[in-house]
């Protein structure tokens, strides 16, 4: 891998699911407590409402990076590709 | 899995960016610049310090989940705020950028700001442009120590303040400082100071323009707003061309010359190392420092300004302007409406919120022979600072009335209660399920703070 397609490769995926995980933390966290998940999940654990903002934000996070990953394999450096 | 080994030349293919230097330049557009700097950047890090009624201003309490913006408070129910204030804000990006074309990327853009404040610290540390290129080839003596070394301190320190102010738009400013001067933060405000710190220093100081060039989706997008009216930066081709080098004081036509005299500064004193005699490119970021450079060698030339200006496509090919668009107008007409609207509902909204469940378990309990009585709990949230009193009255049926526990129901600050409302309705003036009646809850010391809630009340049918 060269050092491009590394550095392509981090800011076409890591960068694009952080906005979005920001942008659906924001829209989510805005109509659901944290507070009310976890009372209707684990209440057992101990889980502060900022874990809960923090799990709940490295969630999206990692949804998203999954997608971009893929989308990065699946579109970027194919076999066949000469460049 | 293996990878096929990339052919030799496909390594080498790859060039290393080189690190731009933008050269100063003085002149109109910098100083406007330099103007908006100070304002964003005063405004970024002094608001959280301004008070508000014995409290910050602002500050955005997560842990609690509300907003408070100056005298308001919002509360997650306030949603529909955040998202009308998203879209302005877009809405007023696509306005001035359909009209100036990338004002917002050259002034105000955060990624803009924050890089202008790292060259000038940058320029403090290490001098001027070619100062700064040649101590990027000098071996690493004394001198380059001690001015890198200056330099990347300022910037970790600018960095770190930048990191704890925006920590103090989330968590109360004044303790939050005491507690980082001690090393005595939670988790969280180190993550979160660390992280913004980190990112301020990466975008300001190292990636640059290349955030705005691979990493921005705005960059993307908006040329799909701009037209042949919108105003671009553009260099006049017929007037410059053919470049050369002159004496001073030759006559340029004479020799077969254009008014550019080829000296460059226009291409070093731009932050993304483009050429704006090649045309209008994606990378350019409207900053007008091409224009400022430029202006400065034609007043030493004894020639008008505006080789380089900010122009539109028609303009430039002799064709009439029309400033006012069908695009302009319903950008501007929307953006219009919405902030009128916002103001009048900001202004209409009642610091109350009511909820009112009916009992589900009984539909009806008759009272005596002559009264009918529905259950139903209310739900009481006070939005306002201060606490209120509030009184629950009932109307919409005839010789309709409510009992509560107390005659005034206290709620505090910020705070909701819960209250049991009995509402009693004599059985020969209802009939059947779901009559329609109305609670009204009103606060005492302010009549003005008041909510309607509709409800239904049940009764036997004949």
């Amino acid at each position: 891998m060269t050092k491009k397609r590394l550095l392509r490769s981090v800011g076409g995926t890591l960068w694009p699911s952080f906005l979005t995980a920001a942008f659906a933390s924001v829209v989510f966290f805005a109509n659901i407590d944290p507070e009310t998940l976890h009372m209707q999940t684990l209440p057992d654990w101990r889980i502060s409402r900022m874990t809960g903002y923090a799990i709940g934000f490295f969630m999206f996070w990692g949804v998203g990076l999954a997608s971009s990953i893929i989308t990065f394999v699946l579109t970027d450096g194919g076999p066949r590709e000469s460049t | 899995m293996t990878r096929p080994e990339m052919p030799a030349e496909d390594a080498g293919m790859y060039v290393a960016r080189e690190k731009i230097h933008p050269r100063e330049v003085k002149g109109r557009f910098q100083n406007l610049r330099n103007l908006a700097v100070i304002v964003l950047l005063g405004i970024f890090y002094g608001l959280p310090w301004v008070q508000w009624d014995g409290r910050q201003a602002v500050l955005f309490d997560l842990p609690v989940r509300q907003f408070h913006i100056f005298g308001l408070t919002f509360w997650p129910q306030d949603f529909l705020y955040l998202a009308l204030l998203l879209i302005i804000a877009a809405l007023t990006l696509f306005f001035f950028t359909a009209l100036a074309g990338r004002l917002w990327c050259g002034y105000a853009c955060p990624q803009t700001v924050w890089t202008e404040a790292f060259i000038w610290m940058e320029r403090w540390t290490e001098g001027n442009r070619q100062k700064r290129i040649k101590l990027d080839k000098s071996p690493w003596n004394r001198e380059k120590v001690v001015r890198r070394g200056s330099k990347h301190l300022l910037w970790v320190l600018f960095a770190l303040f930048t990191g704890v102010t925006f920590v103090g738009y989330f968590t109360p400013i004044t303790e939050l400082v005491g507690r980082a001067v001690s090393l005595d933060l939670g988790p969280w405000e180190t993550f979160w100071l660390l992280f913004y710190g980190f990112a301020t220093w990466g975008n300001a100081g190292f990636l640059r323009e290349q955030v705005c060039i691979y990493m921005c989706p705005y960059a993307r997008f908006q040329s799909a707003m701009f037209d042949r009216n919108t105003l671009i930066i553009s260099y006049d081709e017929k007037r410059g061309e053919p470049r050369g080098g002159r004496p001073r004081g030759v006559e340029p036509r004479k020799r077969g010359l254009g008014d550019c005299i080829d000296c460059n500064l226009c291409v070093q004193a731009c932050p993304t190392g483009i050429d704006i005699r090649e045309g209008l490119q994606y990378e350019c970021i409207a900053c007008a420092a091409c224009i400022d450079a430029c202006d400065s060698v034609m007043d030493k030339m004894n020639y008008p300004r505006g080789l380089i200006r900010y122009s539109t496509e028609n303009a430039m090919e002799g064709k009439k302007v029309r400033t006012l668009r069908p695009r302009v107008l319903v950008y501007g007409f929307l953006l219009l409406a919405l902030i009128t609207g916002v103001l009048v509902s900001l202004t209409q909204r009642t610091p109350l919120a009511v909820e009112v469940l009916a009992d589900r378990n009984v539909i009806y309990r008759e009272v005596d022979w002559e009264t009918i009585e529905n259950v139903y709990t209310v739900r009481i949230l006070n939005k306002d600072r201060v606490s209120h009193a509030y009184t629950l009255t009932v109307e919409g049926l005839p010789g309709i009335e409510v009992i509560t526990r107390s005659e005034q129901i206290r709620v505090g600050p910020g705070s909701t209660a819960s209250e049991v409302a009995r509402v009693r309705v004599p059985r020969d003036a209802v009939e059947g399920v779901g009559n329609p009646f109305r609670l009204i809850m009103q606060s005492v010391d302010d009549p003005s703070i008041r909510t309607v809630n509709n409800a239904r009340f049940n009764a036997p049918s004949e």
